[in-house]
């Protein structure tokens, strides 16, 4: 069994590909904090959420104090790394949950990515960006694919979303 | 694990990306809070703060990063 927790940014640029539902075979629940769920608008992201939360897919994440305190405090520590992206509270919130609940992070957000990498404390939380959830479903062959870079590409075309060139190379070299 | 210095190149080399394949043309010509946020998030490409900016939701900011063409690189 396996939770993750997404925040806003993976959630849009994920719900637009095709194969989204995909995203169930790797956890048996996705966390949505209701900071995240507040930034979604359009009807076909809000339709997709509204049904992975009635089939239990998806489940929704309600902020307590404490993670709310730390989640403050995780903001303003990163800004205190000159030059470093800071991360803001939606995906502080995502942070706090995988370090404190042991949740996988779904972010695209390089800022929660320097964090987890940065800050000792945060070294142990997994957060995977959709190139490691595209990664991890080709490996565990849920995606038949001939050419996983064609994989990785359609989902660059679909959502808008570039892949680093070297890590995307990396990750097709390693399939 | 990557350190300081080899973050703070993937964010150079991922804001050469946005610079160079942002529509200037339609960034210009957006009402100037708008502008201002497609342009702060050339600059940083922080999809939070840039909707905070914009006075819109992230996803409502995410689709008019869209129609700019500034790519989301991560």
């Amino acid at each position: 069994m396996s939770f993750a927790i997404a925040d806003t940014c993976f959630l849009i640029d994920w719900s637009s590909w095709r194969r989204r539902n995909l995203l169930f075979r790797l956890f048996t629940t996705v966390f949505v904090p209701e900071t995240v769920l507040r930034e979604v608008e359009s009807e076909d992201v809000v339709e997709w959420i509204a049904g992975s939360l009635a089939s239990g897919n998806l489940s929704l994440f309600t902020e307590t104090p404490d993670i709310l305190g730390e989640a403050r405090h995780l903001v303003e520590r990163t800004r205190l790394i000159p030059r470093v992206r800071g991360v803001d509270i939606p995906e502080a919130v995502c942070l706090v949950a995988g370090r404190r609940r042991g949740y996988t992070v779904l972010t695209e957000n390089r800022g929660a990515l320097m964090a987890a990498s940065l800050l000792e404390e945060y070294r142990g939380v997994k957060v995977w960006r959709a190139l490691e959830i595209i990664y991890e479903l080709l490996r565990r062959r849920l995606i038949p694919a001939e050419s996983p870079a064609a994989v990785f590409k359609e989902y660059e075309k679909e959502t808008g979303h570039i892949f680093p060139k070297g890590d995307l190379e990396n990750a097709v070299r390693r399939l | 694990m990557t350190d300081i210095r080899g973050w703070l190149r993937l964010e150079e080399e991922a804001r050469k990306i946005r610079r160079s394949e942002a529509d200037w043309k339609f960034i210009e010509e957006q009402p100037a809070r708008v502008k201002a946020a497609l342009k702060y998030y050339v600059e940083t490409g922080d999809l939070y703060v840039a909707s905070r900016i914009a006075g819109l939701t992230v996803e409502g900011f995410n689709n008019l990063r869209k129609r700019a063409k500034i790519p989301n690189v991560i």
